[in-house]
């Protein structure tokens, strides 16, 4: 029971924070996104591809799913053999749907399309293997312009684990972070400060507390 | 409901696989002289007659250093512990002795670059570590820094803006930092204090007479003295306690960061790195060429504070 | 029977006496009882009723501890010229210093333990029982060189004493050894006592190589200032003959050494100043304050212009030679030795803290009612000791008067 409380409420706040800023169409309450996300904590898969020349082939390191549960990214209910609304390959140029997304990645290099599989919408383009990258190995993709930081984010250099330091952990995916259409880091409130240690009162009286 | 919780949390570890760590027991050799020990001190405690005003039991007057005791002395001193702090805090608690794992030597490494100075780390810390609330004991100090300075002079604990990270400063977190040349195990009269095979810096707080040598000899500030009664709320207590690490304190002894060796030494990351929202602390065995402290080393531009002291901490700073 | 004879004949010493005697002590066993009280309060409650919090650790105890240290180890100040140089003036009153000494020392011993956290858990020092961490830790060495040097001053007037109490000669063959060994004894009490500070890295105020022979310096000040008051107020109230050419050559040593204490403080502002680091913080913080916090400034500046005052006072001979601007010199030292080693070294030690934040430190009602109250149980001890040793040596109290008495 005890482990999950915060399983949920991550799921909870992650479903919430990538359905709002990722899809911009299709906006979940919170009790909506429980409801959809089924899955239990089977937290780990493992990705058993080599990922760096210098990597052991085999090699295997356990990743969390992504915050973005498969089921309810149905892009292809507009994008789909159903329904096919047009793309625009224009880039930089603003769209008359997904108005609430807001890019604000990579400058003027970077336009949906670099990131989104033009035809096969529930997944991301893939790398020089040809295989489509679904929405939780989102990182594939990622690395493919910052090799460094994921190369850093494999050997948990960058980013964050959590777990066992000599055993099994538990990675932060670089979406758990990063807003993909926004990456920079989300400023924080900060935790109180300490409490100021006892001083003379005369000190206290004539300064009005330390400063800087 | 931001993403600022949702950072916060982390995905929870499985916590499932179990160390099989043996107690470690004190170097038997004592055994002998023990007896006249506790002959002698018998005698001194009635003259003395400490007990009334320092509160404290006649077992935990005549309690052996934590290295000389042997396995039955650790059994009977952790028993009593257990007692001790239920009738404090109402709850069971675990007061571990695990020892060392061979072949390890801890490390930690903190990226300087990319901390954001939000403190989850200082008070993550305080409730793991069970830390006094009053009077207040922070074993992380986040020095806020201007850019472009490195002063220590000129840096800031105080700061409390409405959201971090604020432009134009950087933020570099200070704790123990586990000396391999460490000064204040050195100015110890009563080898209270000392290194661990895995590098640790701990106190034994049962042995320490108080003198606050160590604080002196700190050039990081990394001791902390219990100058009154520590105060934890019963229902914020941690009870999974080590006898080195964080089982509650007494009055006048000194503490310190250990990093979390009721954790580490279970396999567990130090709290402060699973807090820590950014992923900015890294820790693990300097020993192993795979752990991240040592590719960091390895790979990226680390230095460590104050140098030029040559206590040779074990606590790295890096940045690319 | 011989020994009950002393016990009966040092009792009826004690308590008769002049009634500035009995005002005496009576003032000083209040100051005891204050200063149990306190300390009382700070067993109960914790170090928490002093001033010192986690950036100023140490503060007036330990201060006062240092100072008395200097007045211990300058009792081979008297040591020196009465037995190497066979200076017969001084070698006849050495034995008050000596005892100036003992009462110095149980003080300094006194104010460690009021500063211990822990006092209940003392025997964790005790060899054997305990862990003496020796040879590493300098507070370690300093134990046992002040249990040393406790037990010199101890040994030797005690020898001396026992033999004119039973009114027969001083083996000097025996004895000299123990007097020699004083010599460099005390050197190194205070020697070890400016290592527990000069060693600390982490204090770059204190960190300095100059620190030791500075101690020296002012306990060389401090030290026989105090003995000169102490001989003058010894042979008013006794029989006790003290020579005023004693008390003279006693003065041109205070001279010399208040010259190389001020030589070494000038070279230590040189050295801070002139390099301008930051090691320069704490002196800056003593002398001129910092971020606008300077409480030991007045302080600091009473203890220098007294400093200075005593030194001219002390190196004109027509002020020395007059009693009465010697005693002013004499008290003017003490004070400004106690305030530039006891205030002035301790806690700008402290101020910065090692990661430059700047809190000060200022002793609680409390802190200055245990001090007083250790100064008053160690003049006390120092009264009793006279009031038994000075009748010895004057002839006064031996075997025979006790005996017949």
């Amino acid at each position: 029971m005890k482990g999950i409380g915060p399983i949920l409420i991550v799921s909870l706040l992650g479903l919430a924070v990538g359905l709002a800023a990722w899809n911009g169409v299709l906006v979940a309450t919170p009790a909506q996104a429980q409801q959809l996300f089924q899955r239990q904590p089977e937290l780990t898969e493992i990705l058993t591809e080599p990922l760096e020349p210098e990597g052991k082939p085999g090699e295997e390191f356990p990743v969390p799913f992504a915050p973005l549960p498969r089921t309810i990214t149905p892009c292809r209910a507009c994008h789909g053999p159903e329904k096919d609304f047009p793309i625009s390959h224009n880039r930089r140029e603003p769209l008359l749907i997904h108005t609430t997304i807001k890019l604000n990645h990579g400058g003027v290099r970077v336009w949906c399309l670099d990131c989104h599989h033009p035809e096969q919408r529930d997944y991301l383009i893939p790398l020089s293997d040809g295989k489509l990258i679904p929405f939780d190995r989102s990182y594939l993709l990622c690395g493919k312009c910052h090799g460094t930081k994921f190369r850093d984010w494999r050997y948990g250099i960058h980013g964050k684990r959590t777990g066992f330091w000599n055993g099994t952990k538990t990675y932060y995916l670089c979406v758990n972070c990063h807003n993909p259409h926004s990456p920079r880091f989300k400023p924080l409130e900060p935790m109180p400060p300490p409490h100021k240690p006892w001083t003379p009162k005369e000190t206290a009286a004539s300064e009005g507390g330390w400063k800087p | 409901m931001s993403d600022r919780r949702f950072m916060n949390e982390a995905v929870p570890d499985k916590g499932d696989r179990e160390r099989k760590s043996d107690p470690s027991p004190g170097s038997p050799q004592q055994q002998g002289t023990d007896l006249s020990r506790r002959t002698f001190l018998a005698g001194a405690a009635a003259v003395m007659g400490m007990f009334a005003v320092n509160s404290c039991t006649w077992q935990e007057f005549i309690q052996n250093n934590f290295r000389r005791m042997t396995k039955k002395e650790i059994d009977e001193t952790t028993e009593r512990l257990k007692a001790e702090y239920r009738e404090k805090y109402g709850k069971d608690f675990v007061v571990g002795t695990e020892s060392p794992i061979d072949g390890t030597l801890f490390a930690y490494a903190l990226d300087i670059q990319r901390c954001i100075g939000c403190r989850r780390c200082v008070h993550g810390c305080v409730e793991e570590n069970n830390q006094s609330r009053d009077p207040e004991i922070q074993y992380i100090r986040v020095l806020r820094f201007k850019d472009g300075d490195m002063d220590l002079e000129h840096s800031d604990i105080y700061y409390n803006p409405d959201e971090v990270p604020q432009k134009g400063y950087y933020y570099m977190p200070v704790q123990c930092q586990h000396c391999a040349n460490a000064p204040c195990t050195k100015v110890c009269p009563v080898q209270a204090t000392w290194t661990e095979p895995d590098g640790i810096v701990v106190v034994d707080y049962n042995w320490c007479i108080g003198c606050r040598y160590c604080m002196a000899a700190c050039p990081y500030m990394g001791r902390w003295f219990n100058f009154a009664d520590p105060v934890i709320p019963k229902d914020e207590v941690n009870t999974e306690t080590h006898y080195l690490g964080n089982r509650p304190r007494m009055r006048n002894v000194v503490e310190k960061c250990t990093f979390c060796i009721q954790r580490v030494r279970k396999g567990k990351y130090p709290k402060c790195v699973e807090v820590c929202p950014v992923g900015v602390r890294k820790f693990g065995n300097l020993l192993d060429p795979d752990s991240e402290v040592s590719r960091i080393i390895r790979t990226k531009r680390v230095f460590r504070l104050k140098e030029d002291l040559n206590t040779q901490p074990k606590f790295y700073y890096f940045f690319e | 029977m011989q020994r009950s004879g002393f016990i009966v004949g040092a009792v009826r010493r004690l308590v008769t006496g002049p009634p500035v005697y009995y005002v005496w002590v009576f003032f000083l066993l209040a100051l005891a009882g204050a200063g149990i009280t306190a300390y009382v309060k700070q067993l109960q409650l914790g170090l928490i009723v002093t001033g010192m919090t986690n950036y100023v650790s140490w503060g007036f105890y330990i201060g006062n501890f240092t100072f008395l240290v200097g007045v211990a180890a300058a009792a081979v100040l008297l040591i020196i010229p009465a037995y190497v140089y066979d200076f017969g003036p001084i070698k006849d009153i050495v034995i008050v210093g000596e005892a100036l000494a003992v009462s110095a020392l149980i003080m300094c011993m006194l104010f460690v333990t009021a500063d211990l956290g822990r006092p209940d858990r003392v025997w964790h020092l005790f060899p054997g029982l305990g862990i003496l961490n020796l040879p590493r830790s300098m507070l370690a060495w300093d134990i046992v060189v002040l249990n040393g040097y406790l037990f010199l001053n101890l040994f030797i007037p005690g020898y001396i004493l026992w033999k004119a109490y039973h009114e027969q000669q001083v083996n000097m063959r025996f004895i000299l050894p123990f007097i020699l060994l004083s010599i460099p004894w005390a050197v190194s009490i205070h020697t070890v006592t400016a290592f527990i500070y000069n060693g600390l890295a982490a204090r770059p105020f204190w960190n300095a190589s100059i620190l030791a022979p500075r101690f020296l310096a002012s306990a060389f000040c401090s030290g026989p200032a105090l003995s000169i008051l102490l001989y003058q107020v010894v042979r008013r109230y006794s029989r006790f003959h003290v020579k005023d050419e004693a008390l003279q050559k006693i003065a041109e040593m205070i001279a010399i050494a208040m010259a190389i204490n001020l030589f070494l403080l000038g070279a230590e502002f040189f050295k801070e100043l002139y390099s301008d680091t930051h090691h320069l913080s704490p002196l800056q913080y003593l002398y001129a304050g910092v971020h606008g916090k300077g409480r030991l400034v007045p302080w600091i500046w009473t203890a220098f212009t007294f400093n200075i005052i005593a030194f001219i006072i002390f190196l004109v001979p027509v002020t020395r030679k007059s009693f009465a601007t010697l005693n002013l010199g004499c008290v003017l030292i003490i004070v400004g030795i106690w305030i530039e080693k006891g205030i002035g070294l301790i806690i700008p030690g402290f101020i910065p803290a090692p990661l430059g934040e700047v809190w000060e430190y200022a002793p609680t009602g409390t802190e200055i009612m245990v001090a007083a109250g250790i100064w008053g149980i160690g003049l006390l001890i120092l009264t009793v000791i006279l009031k038994i040793l000075v009748p010895i040596e004057t002839g006064e109290f031996t075997k025979s008067t006790a005996t017949a008495s």
